[in-house]
């Protein structure tokens, strides 16, 4: 598992920094402990607080029983879950299976409880475990996992950082102070330039007079964004914007505010495109049908890889000092350190950068495929006098 | 590759659910706590500067207009002052010559009675004098006549008389 761990992530980095000499993976010796970039960025039901034991989340299962009734089953931690309520590690699934014997096993040395339940039962509880996928106790099966998962963790606590921060900024709108008087303080003027940024530069410009109804959308995505991306980049942080899942919800939300305000124009658009000879409608419909989709999948899909790139840039980065201290000693890893720090810290600044760009571009491009859906017009193309009178007529009746 | 997809991508049907549901959450909470005060609170500044702005604009362009009037009043003013003194200028030009014409009048007047006066008592001298010439040649003839003397004597007369008269 290790090797094939190591090979992922030297592969990984030589992709993304194809400049740096290619490593020999066969060379890497097992005894060293592991180094692995994907743990850091794939999600996981612990905080990884290193040096200290991990901090496990809990973990809540709809199951169903032999019988067909469905149970709720919640467990403060994953060993707790194993030890108390049956749980079973699905050693054969994915890739955790066959490379299983060779990992090396962490003990969970600094859980007090999980230590009593492992002598009391007998069980010996692994990190491999609590990464591992759970199974239910014998004849139920699991049919929703409802678990803290760790992105879940830093996304709610951006989302509680934010509640927090924004409520205690409107009360100082709501006392005055920023209404009738110029904001105070740099809490307030830092938090309204930003908010200003966002409606004037972003939903403005695409939105116009609708501005308003989209405006707050905008700035909960923008904010939210915003904020998971700089969590990921505190130590000890993960970055709830490298999951997928996470993008996804947010482009879905873009998408379902997008055909919400769809008006006739923008499904007159797609389902009947205006201008084009008639041979090639059954090519276009099909391909505008897509891009109603493709539209908020980008989306997701550039937040996610964009959040995850840099951190796996940064983590292959500090990975090249274990990787050469493996193969060509100590020296070579300390001969290597300052230079992959540097660079890390390189991409760690990058990745400021970037937190703030795709914290914009989501928002920005949200914006932009609002205002294509809730636009009325009158097209200007050469088809404009074949549909003109439709065109008009819609606008005069949404008028 | 496969193992990086599994992991970074696998799918999550909780995690989906509760973001769903907790970003939806705040999503309602923060506008109805956060960004409905905040945005109408920069809207009503922004409504308020803008206001104060264009009150200010109008008040300046109301002091220009007061201005201008006032100025177009200063110039009337001085216009119509001049236009007072020019006539005051002109009506006592007018009265002095009125006056001068006047005088000349009169001295014509003075002139031509005094010439008149002049002629009456020069018409009265000479009528005087032809009444005392004709006296005086009457007087002569009669003393001629009285005496009735020789050529001589006669001339001596005269002589005398003529001599008397050039005495008087």
């Amino acid at each position: 598992m290790m090797i094939k761990r190591a090979s992922i992530f030297l592969l990984l980095a030589q992709l993304a920094m194809m400049a740096l000499p290619p490593v020999a993976v066969a060379q890497v010796s097992k005894e060293v402990k592991e180094f692995d970039a994907l743990h850091h960025s794939a999600n996981a039901y612990y905080l990884d607080i290193a040096p200290f034991h991990p901090f496990e989340l809990p973990r809540i299962f709809v199951v169903q029983h032999k019988d067909g009734s469905y149970g709720l089953d919640l467990f403060r931690s994953t060993t707790s879950a194993i030890l108390n309520g049956h749980y079973t590690v699905d050693h054969s699934a994915g890739e955790h299976g066959p490379a299983k014997d060779e990992s090396h096993e962490v003990a969970t040395d600094g859980g007090a409880t999980a230590e009593e339940h492992a002598a009391s039962s007998g069980i010996e509880v692994t990190l491999e475990d609590i990464e591992g996928q759970l199974l239910a106790a014998e004849g139920s099966h699991i049919v929703l996992d409802l678990s803290i998962s760790r992105h879940l963790f830093f996304a709610w606590l951006s989302m509680a950082l934010l509640l927090f921060f924004m409520t205690r900024l409107a009360g100082m709108y709501k006392r005055g102070i920023g209404r009738d008087s110029a904001p105070k303080g740099l809490f307030q003027n830092f938090f309204e330039t930003i908010i200003m940024f966002v409606r004037d530069e972003i939903a403005r410009p695409n939105l116009g007079a609708k501005t308003d109804k989209y405006l707050p959308y905008l700035l909960t995505a923008f904010f939210f964004i915003l904020t998971s991306n700089f969590i990921g980049l505190v130590p000890f942080g993960a970055t709830a914007t490298s999951n997928l899942m996470v993008t996804g919800v947010l482009a879905f939300f873009t998408f379902v505010i997008t055909q919400l305000g769809g008006t006739k124009d923008y499904w007159g658009h797609i389902f009947w495109p205006p201008g084009v000879p008639a041979f090639i409608r059954p090519i276009l419909i099909p391909v505008e049908i897509m891009g109603i989709f493709t539209k908020p999948i980008a989306l997701a899909i550039r937040l996610f890889a964009n959040m995850t790139a840099g951190h796996l840039v940064i983590l292959s980065l500090i990975g090249f000092i274990f990787s050469f201290a493996q193969m060509f000693g100590p020296g070579a890893g300390y001969g290597v350190a300052p230079v992959s720090v540097a660079f890390a810290l390189f991409v760690y600044l990058l990745e400021l950068l970037v937190s703030l760009i795709q914290a914009y571009v989501f928002t920005m491009l949200s914006a932009l495929f609002i205002s294509m859906a809730i636009q009325e017009h009158d097209h200007g193309h050469d088809h404009a006098h074949s549909v003109g009178h439709v065109s008009d007529h819609s606008e005069t009746v949404s008028a | 590759m496969i193992v990086l997809a599994v992991d970074l991508l696998a799918p999550d049907a909780g995690l989906i659910i509760w973001i769903g549901i907790t970003f939806g959450a705040l999503l309602l909470l923060l506008k109805k706590y956060a960004w409905g005060p905040i945005l109408s609170a920069m809207t009503t500044r922004e409504e308020t500067i803008h206001e104060s702005l264009s009150q200010a604009e109008k008040a300046l362009a109301e002091a220009r207009q007061l201005q201008s009037d006032n100025n177009k009043a200063r110039r009337e003013a001085e216009v119509h002052s001049q236009a007072i003194l020019r006539e005051a200028r002109d009506e006592a030009e007018r009265i002095r010559t009125e006056e001068v014409d006047k005088t000349r009048v009169q001295i014509k007047q003075l002139q031509d009675s005094a010439q008149a006066e002049i002629e009456r008592e020069k018409d009265n001298a000479l009528n005087s004098l032809r009444n005392e010439v004709a006296d005086l040649a009457i007087q002569a003839a009669e003393k001629i006549l009285r005496e009735n003397l020789d050529a001589d004597r006669q001339k001596k007369i005269v002589d005398n008389f003529l001599g008397d008269l050039s005495k008087n």
